[in-house]
């Protein structure tokens, strides 16, 4: 990641302890002015912690956060230019719509006639143009979601934080808001910081995820790298589907796992590594055993609308996770199959600038593989 | 924002010095060797010998605490039913006056209840004594307690009256099962309020008790006009440490039953820490 | 005892309830009003009311009542809010908050009767303002003691519903506030103060009514003086034993309460009260 600009949020390592309890650890993250970011992972993993240190709710026990180049450490809440879209809204109850988007603006002491303006401009923003009389209580939940966040945009801030604010609306409704938050954030250009532990509402919205666990920031990088290249279990286990089994390389280019050798696409470990083998079910094929580089038996299926989701079992006792196309018949006897650049290979105990390190050198081989 | 807060710590401490500067005054001057409240004397436990030799007031101690416990305890069961009633009430309408109906004598001034049951008793010719005191707390603590339930058995989960109805729960397996236990904070709740106000009650008693009977309150009273011997004061030191006693074993159960529910849902938002 | 079906278990809950409901909620009060409405022969008349609103002694003692149940109330307020904020805010808030209705479990009177040691000419507070060199004060028997010591009775009960309905605030309500560019003092006026509006109207209920109505320390702090509308009808219930005009002062103060309860209406919940 190279950028010239000054990043507008930063962190240098930032950690936060509450008595022995290390919630987050040595944090280091540049987040660009302008950009959808979402910092992902389970309940616990100190994303929310992130975006509370963020938005100033929260004070670090050690390290720096900037903004736009600048220590802001000590800067109150209410000072930051940034706004925040809670869980659970937070609307005050004893104000209705209207008031509720005007209370930004009118802190800040706008005129009466300025407030009104703002107000309209952003309930048309989320659609809620009809509903600025409405008291918050004869509201849905989806409505008082957009309400929320067109009180924090009335802000006009830099940074709009939003902490899990789809977690509450069922599957359509959030599919719907998902769009129309990636929309706004295009539309006004400013950084949203977008957490979330849904995988999937993370990979459709986000320019750039963060993976947190256990307060450690575990991956980051595009959703594509992200979902193609998992640099540990942990993240390939918490993205998507993935069949996960023990192997050996034993060479460039070579590994070893079920017993057998499988050419693929990694090079540069210790002859001999131990390694993790990740495969995903999407990238695997059913065939019949004499193409198959490994035979299966089909365990249990279910159907899932665009595919089946079958359970294999080879002959090494592995269970398989495989997304087929075509009906299979429990209890048969089928091949898998898979092309070399499908297996991904995780080194153990390796951290992402290792990863990254190696990532280069991979492509450094193939560009003079070319020459 | 340090320093702000010194100022809030200082405005607390003032409130709590108020609040308890006539009750360590009380209990300072039971020790003094003199027989006044004022002027110090020397230190001396002799009032507190006076107190338990002087067996009208102890009987009258007695005597407070019987109706406090009498009518705290009736007016628990009575106001429970009370309560199940009118959340049974199917009419928002009807709840409504009931409600009101129940308020009326929690909002009326002390001195309204006591002179309209001195009234009430007179006319039915009830002679007036412990019983008379005894039916009047009773009286007053009733709204206290469906106050208390009331909101109990508005916040019952609905689906644990639906499954356990489900689950073939007859009338009464249902409310000594599943409603009691839910509700049994409240009346709790209720019976330690009426105790508390019973205790405390001078007005109502002032008026319904009679010639023969008192309580503590009106003793004091007739006493404080001519001037109380310093035994009194001796007494209040002994009620304030029972009283004390009281509140710290409350706060150190209350708090370990929040502790061993916190354990079991730690990741529940602190939030819902509530009362 | 065991109700079988849905309608004995309702005559079950019910009966004991309406017992009371029918005894000590309607009887006291049509006896009251029958009381200031009839002669001695039990005849209807006006008489009571009457005399009441022609008398310049009633009428003045209505007004101080009010008066002074305003200022108790006032001051009592203007304690308690800070108090009840503050708490709010520390750790062991619980434990603090146990601490402010401890003083409320002493009985009444043993406080007041603290402070005639503590007020009269020779006691602490005359001594200690003697040690800054002031004459001794007449401090007990005028309206300041009497008002001091009514508002050092009814603080915790305007503390505690004000605590409870801040309590009851979800904190992220002033998180998001504060997000939106709010300092605390705006925080306060805008959402805290008008989101515990309903503890604040209960505390005023819980002190007003009970201090228009205030007799017993009136009598040994105020100076044993006939001055509020309690002490007029202690007096004729219990002195002069003239029932029918002490009634007819009772519904009057009843129909004071009512207009207090209307002013005060909506949302109110918990409520607690002192007698005094």
């Amino acid at each position: 990641m190279t950028n010239t600009s000054t990043p507008i949020i930063e962190f240098k390592n930032v950690g936060l302890s509450y008595d022995d309890d290390e919630i987050l650890k040595n944090i280091d993250l540049e987040l660009e002015a302008g950009k959808f970011y979402t910092l992902l992972g389970p309940s616990g993993s100190g994303k929310t912690t992130i975006l509370n240190i963020i938005s100033g709710q929260l004070k670090v026990t050690h390290g720096d956060i900037l903004f736009e180049g600048n220590v802001i450490n000590d800067v109150p809440v209410e000072k930051r230019r940034m706004n925040t879209v809670f869980q659970d809204y937070g609307l005050f109850p004893n104000m209705n719509v209207f008031d509720n988007v005007a209370f930004g603006p009118s802190i800040k002491g706008l005129s009466k006639k300025e407030i009104k303006n703002k107000v309209t401009e952003m309930l048309s923003l989320v659609k809620l143009s009809q509903y600025a009389d409405r008291e918050i209580t004869e509201l849905s939940g989806g409505q008082r979601q957009r309400v929320a966040i067109a009180r924090a945009l009335a802000n006009d801030p830099d940074v709009l934080l939003l902490d899990e604010p789809l977690s509450a609306l069922d599957y359509k409704l959030r599919k719907e808001m998902q769009y129309e938050l990636r929309e706004i954030q295009q539309r006004l250009g400013i950084t949203f910081v977008f957490v979330t532990h849904d995988q999937e509402e993370a990979l459709a919205m986000s320019d750039w995820i963060y993976v947190m666990n256990d307060g450690v920031i575990q991956q980051n990088g595009s959703p594509e790298d992200i979902y193609d290249e998992p640099i540990n279990h942990f993240v390939a286990d918490f993205i998507g589907e993935s069949n996960i089994l023990d192997g050996i390389m034993k060479a460039d280019y070579l590994v070893h796992f079920t017993g057998k050798d499988f050419e693929n696409v990694d090079a540069g470990m210790r002859p001999n590594e131990r390694v993790e083998v990740v495969l995903r079910p999407e990238d695997l094929d059913l065939t019949t055993i004499d193409n198959g580089k490994l035979v299966v038996t089909i365990d249990d299926q279910s159907f899932r609308g665009d595919y089946y989701e079958i359970t294999a079992i080879d002959d090494d006792g592995n269970e398989w996770q495989v997304q087929a196309t075509n009906k299979s018949k429990i209890g048969e006897r089928v091949g898998l199959t898979f092309d070399p650049e499908d297996i991904h290979i995780m080194r153990f105990n390796e951290s992402e600038n290792d990863f990254d390190a190696r990532l280069e050198r991979y492509e450094d081989d193939v560009d003079d593989a070319k020459k | 924002m340090s320093k702000k807060f010194r100022w809030a710590n200082i405005y607390l401490w003032f409130v709590f010095i108020l609040l308890y500067l006539p009750i360590f005054f009380l209990i300072v001057y039971s020790f003094n060797s003199g027989s006044v409240m004022q002027g110090w004397s020397g230190f001396s436990l002799k009032h507190y010998n006076e107190l338990f030799s002087d067996t009208r007031i102890l009987e009258i101690l007695v005597n407070t605490f019987l109706i406090a416990l009498l009518s705290s305890l009736l007016a628990s069961i009575i106001g429970t039913g009370g309560a199940l009633y009118i959340y049974n009430l199917k009419h928002t309408l009807s709840k409504n006056v009931f409600l009101s109906l129940n308020n009326i004598l929690l909002v009326s001034p002390d001195v309204i209840i006591g002179a309209s049951f001195l009234i009430l008793f007179t006319v039915m010719g009830f002679a007036l004594g412990f019983t008379s005191v005894l039916l009047s707390h009773i009286a007053f603590s009733i709204p206290i307690v469906v106050l208390m339930v009331l909101p109990r058995l508005q916040e019952m989960n609905q689906s644990l009256v639906a499954a356990a109805k489900d689950l073939g729960a007859n009338n009464w397996q249902m409310l000594s099962r599943v409603i009691l236990p839910v509700i049994s904070p409240g009346i709790l709740a209720g019976f330690f309020m009426a105790f508390t106000y019973s205790l405390d009650d001078f007005a109502v008693t002032f008026f319904v008790t009679g010639n023969g009977f008192t309580t503590l309150s009106v003793e004091v009273y007739s006493r404080a006009r001519q001037g109380v011997s310093l035994e009194i004061n001796a007494l209040s030191a002994l009620m304030f440490m029972v009283s004390l006693l009281l509140v710290l074993a409350y706060y150190v159960i209350s708090t370990r039953a929040v502790r061993s529910k916190k354990r079991g849902t730690r990741l529940v938002l602190p939030a819902t820490e509530g009362l | 005892m065991m109700p079988k079906s849905k309608k004995q278990r309702q005559l079950f809950y019910v009966v004991p309830y309406s017992i009371w409901l029918i005894l000590f909620v309607f009887a006291p009060l049509v006896l009251l009003l029958f009381q200031s409405l009839t002669t001695s022969n039990g005849d209807f008349t006006l008489h009571n009311y009457a005399v009441y609103f022609a008398s310049g002694t009633y009428l003045k003692m209505t007004f101080n009542s009010v008066w002074y149940a305003f200022l108790i109330t006032l001051i009592t307020l203007l304690i308690s809010y800070p108090t009840a904020y503050l708490l709010n805010q520390l750790k062991q808030k619980q434990f603090w908050l146990l601490l402010v209705i401890l003083p409320t479990w002493i009985n009444l009177l043993l406080k007041t009767y603290a402070f005639v040691g503590l007020l009269s000419k020779t006691g602490t507070v005359n001594n200690f303002i003697g040690l800054l060199g002031i004459a001794p004060q007449q401090l007990l028997f005028s309206d300041w003691s009497f008002l001091l010591v009514a508002a050092y009775i009814e603080i915790p009960f305007m503390i505690l519903p004000i605590f409870n309905s801040l309590a009851e605030i979800n904190p992220r309500l002033e998180q998001a506030s504060h997000d939106l560019g709010a300092n605390k003092w705006q925080t306060l006026r805008r959402v805290i103060l008008p989101l515990s509006m309903p503890g604040i109207k209960a505390g005023i209920q819980a002190v007003f009514i009970p201090s228009l109505s205030l007799f017993m320390i009136t009598r040994l702090i105020g100076g044993n003086r006939v001055i509020t509308l309690g002490t007029a009808i202690e007096e004729h219930f219990l002195v002069t034993q003239n029932w029918r005009l002490g009634s007819t002062i009772g519904v009057i103060l009843i129909v004071a309460m009512v207009i207090i309860m209307i002013l005060t209406r909506d949302r109110v919940r918990k409520s607690s009260r002192k007698r005094g």
